[in-house]
């Protein structure tokens, strides 16, 4: 017995040093990436796998392309200014549109936090657990994160965690698909103008290219402090982080399309997506998805309300660090609770309308992204702060076609929210 | 008794800019852009009207001595803007909205960064003077165009008016580029703020503003901040100076410290910033070096006073006047032999107690609890949680002292530990 934990220990020490050499190279655009792929993700990508089978999955790659040319962006924003994007935003357009785009910022990012503990809910519901235990113990975990203030070594446990995405590719090849079937529909672009299936390519971009995303991806990497010199590494990270979240969302709408659809299971959520995968594919596929979804959820929730409250207090100048104590950056902690309880309470309600609540935080989403893309571009261009790292022609040429695109698809599912 | 006073205005920049600008004719010449003024003590003072007008495509210039009246409008005794000059800005001029409105300034009297919302402006008969800073959060409403709002929904639940933050503009010190960090050189606002707060918002600032704050320090405060900064962010910052700057900082820290930091430094600098060091600050450095940080060895300083045992006390507090201005431990002096052999210990106390024409060997304190070269940092601790002493002498196998260890440089080491 005592050898055995003798070995085990062993193991741990060589193994955990290993893991921090690993860690050292995982940088900012894979962590962003990895939290991209959170529970309003994999449930679009479900829905889309099993209501439209392989027909979506080549928008993967041209969503790939434009997520690789805006968090490049922000990242050479990041490593050249130094600054947070609400900071550069702040100072470039003044206090007024700052503070519209932080209240708008703010409702979206709550919209997406009650998502993130609606999917703590649902995946914990599949192993038996009531959601009036664990949400309130995600939370209680969440706020515990932040009091005890080791956030930098809980969000290597979660990095660490994502491995189990690698789940959904193994479970892909588990159910023998039809691959070349796969292949040739991952390159053949076809849509039907269907409101549902038009509706379902938005979802997917939206959910890929979030707003809070370029804050939370701007702020960690001018925390890394890499100067100019080193950027090509940054850029690297962000290409390498951007393909493998679409790799991981197209194995699970494949995964979904090729059990569910080709099965004709209609389903709503992602939860639905984990049950009815047990008996196609066999109870350890369904759990792992559950496990997925709840690592995914937890994940995101305990950054986006951090992230959140440091993007609104930069913005405005207040204290906002977890070195401080509450009384010191009440503005900073306030937020921070504010998005915790809310985003836990709603939930927890009876009767709460999840289905559309996520609905409406997808257009909030949608109204918040041509602003802060637009934003971008006027920052990325101005030479005060880019100095000789503005885009040249053709990444500007490139760059305001996909955000033109992305702007009239956003705009175009908030329309049709309210028609 | 009937004195003339003076017409005091106070005005915030947010109510200025955008404001029309009216000619001696009564006719529009434009909006308010921007305004510039010089930065003199003790307040900066309003010097031009920076606007833009439907006629000319670049703004331009008028100066504030053309200003006749403010009122909703500003109407100027000029006629035409073909009299105005395109913006140049003078020696010691700055753009008040370009370089302040919306920008990051350290308020030295807090020792916080702060977001500029506002400034706030005096208007006397001499001119307009910048004498505030708004950070508060009524200033941002002001801002946003919802003070009125704001006030009424504070009034009505709370029955209470948010007071304005206003930070006086000499606790001010703005960070927006190097230019306005130098500006203020003469008289420094940042070494007002102690060296352990200005470590704290450095560690705050990004990357380019860091390099900028500490490049505009003096040697000595500049020495005193690197001291108290987090590791990583003191090789950024010494990596970002010439050896030549960097050597006259390090030189200036305490011995131990700036053993670690440059331990810390990646070869080359290391080695240019030893070059250009003093030569015996350079040679304790390197002697330093060579042991393991985390051993009794690495966490030593070699800059003590120690003495022969036959040195009468007036002697020794003769060369303690001297000398004790540059060395890190003055709390003890150490009596040795001719082979540094360690033989005993006086505390200052002591010292200044004893008769002058005592010896050394006759006060000294022989019980001298000192620890070997290669001891661990907890066998350290040990000690020092033992004997209750505030430095403990380092010594090799033969006794032979080779430096001693001060109680806050174990507590650098052993502190990240605790609470956790």
């Amino acid at each position: 017995m005592e050898k055995i934990k003798i070995f085990w220990k062993k193991i741990i020490q060589t193994g955990l040093w290993k893991l921090g050499l690993f860690f050292a190279f995982i940088g900012p655009g894979i962590i962003t990436s990895n939290v991209d792929n959170d529970a309003g993700g994999i449930t679009t990508y479900s829905l889309a796998g099993a209501n439209y089978g392989l027909s979506l999955l080549w928008i993967l790659i041209p969503v790939t392309a434009a997520l690789i040319i805006i968090q490049e962006m922000c990242a050479r924003m990041g490593v050249v200014s130094g600054k947070g994007l609400s900071d550069l935003i702040r100072e470039r357009f003044g206090a007024k549109i700052t503070f519209y785009l932080m209240i708008i910022l703010l409702l979206a990012n709550l919209g997406n936090t009650l998502c993130e503990f609606a999917g703590i809910a649902a995946s914990m519901e599949i192993f038996g657990v009531s959601k009036y235990i664990s949400v309130p113990a995600g939370a209680v975990f969440v706020w515990w994160l932040v009091v005890k203030g080791n956030y930098k070594s809980v969000e290597k446990v979660f990095l660490l965690a994502c491995v189990f995405y690698l789940s959904y590719i193994v479970s892909g090849f588990l159910v023998h698909p039809d691959w070349s079937a796969i292949s040739k529909a991952a390159i053949t672009p076809h849509l039907n103008f269907d409101a549902g299936m038009l509706t379902m390519a938005i979802g997917i971009i939206g959910t890929t290219i979030a707003p809070w995303m370029q804050f939370y991806l701007q702020s960690s990497i001018v925390d890394k402090g890499l100067k100019a010199d080193s950027y090509k590494y940054s850029r690297m990270d962000v290409i390498f982080g951007s393909i493998t979240v679409n790799v991981v969302a197209f194995f699970i709408v494949m995964l979904c399309a090729v059990t569910l659809f080709q099965n004709g299971l209609k389903i709503e959520t992602a939860k639905d997506a984990a049950l009815a995968l047990a008996p196609l594919a066999g109870s350890y596929a369904s759990m792992l998805f559950a496990f997925g979804l709840l690592n995914a959820s937890l994940f995101a929730a305990s950054i986006l309300p951090l992230s959140t409250a440091y993007t609104i207090c930069e913005a405005f100048g207040w204290e906002s660090s977890l070195n401080t104590k509450f009384v010191e950056a009440p503005q900073f902690y306030g937020l921070y609770s504010l998005m915790i309880f809310l985003g836990a309470g709603i939930i927890l309600l009876p009767g709460v309308p999840l289905i559309s609540i996520m609905f409406y935080s997808q257009v909030i989403n949608g109204i918040l992204l041509p602003f802060v893309l637009i934003f971008m571009l006027l920052l990325i261009n101005d030479k005060r702060i880019m100095g000789n790292f503005v885009n040249g022609r053709l990444m500007n040429i490139i760059s305001w076609a996909t955000v033109i695109i992305l702007v009239a698809l956003s705009l175009a599912m908030v329309v049709s929210a309210f028609f | 008794m009937a004195i003339n006073r003076e017409p005091q205005v106070f005005l915030f920049l947010s109510k200025i800019l955008g404001r029309n600008i009216v000619g001696a004719t009564g006719e529009t010449l434009g909006r308010i852009y921007d305004l510039t003024a010089e930065f003199v003590e003790p307040y900066p003072i309003v010097t031009g009207i920076i606007f833009r007008s439907a006629q000319k495509r670049n703004p331009v210039v008028l100066p504030w001595k053309d200003v006749v009246d403010m009122d909703q409008s500003i109407s100027v005794s000029v006629t035409s803007i073909q009299d105005l000059s395109a913006l140049h800005l003078r020696e010691g001029e700055v753009l008040l909205k370009d370089a302040l409105l919306d920008k990051q300034v350290v308020d030295t009297d807090g020792a916080k960064i702060r977001r500029v919302n506002d400034l706030h402006f005096l208007k006397t008969r001499h001119g307009l003077h910048l004498v505030h800073v708004d950070v508060g959060f009524r200033g941002l409403m002001r801002r946003v165009g919802l003070i009125r709002v704001f006030d009424a929904i504070f009034q009505g639940l709370f029955d209470y008016k948010l007071p304005d933050h206003l930070i006086p503009w000499k606790f001010t010190q703005p960070l927006s580029s190097p230019d306005l960090l130098q500006l203020n050189i003469a008289q420094n606002r940042l070494s007002q703020i102690h060296p352990a707060d200005l470590a704290d918002i450095l560690e705050e600032l990004d990357i380019k503003q860091r390099a900028a704050v500490f490049q505009a320090l003096d040697v000595e405060t500049a020495a005193e901040t690197l001291e108290e900064t987090d590791p990583k962010i003191q090789v950024s910052l010494i990596n970002d100076l010439n050896s030549e700057k960097a050597s006259d900082i390090i030189e200036e820290m305490s011995l131990s410290e700036a053993v670690d930091l440059i331990g810390d430094l990646p070869k080359a600098k290391a080695e240019g910033i030893l070059k250009e060091m003093e030569k015996d600050i350079a040679d304790d450095v390197k002697e330093l070096m060579v042991h393991p940080e985390r051993e009794a060895g690495g966490m030593m300083t070699t800059s003590y006073l120690s003495f022969r045992p036959s040195t009468t006390v007036r002697e020794a507090m003769d060369k303690f006047r001297q000398e004790a201005a540059d060395v890190d431990l003055v709390y003890y002096v150490y009596v040795t032999d001719e082979e540094e052999r360690l033989l005993g210990v006086i505390s200052l106390r002591d010292l200044i107690l004893a008769d002058a024409d005592q010896i050394l060997e006759d006060i000294m304190d022989e019980r001298v609890a000192s620890v070997k070269l290669d001891d661990k940092h907890d066998t350290v601790a040990e000690q020092f949680a033992k004997y209750a002493v505030t430095a403990i002498p380092v010594v090799d196998e033969t006794e032979k002292m080779h430096g001693t260890i001060i109680f806050k440089n174990l507590l650098e080491i052993v502190a990240p530990h605790l609470g956790k």
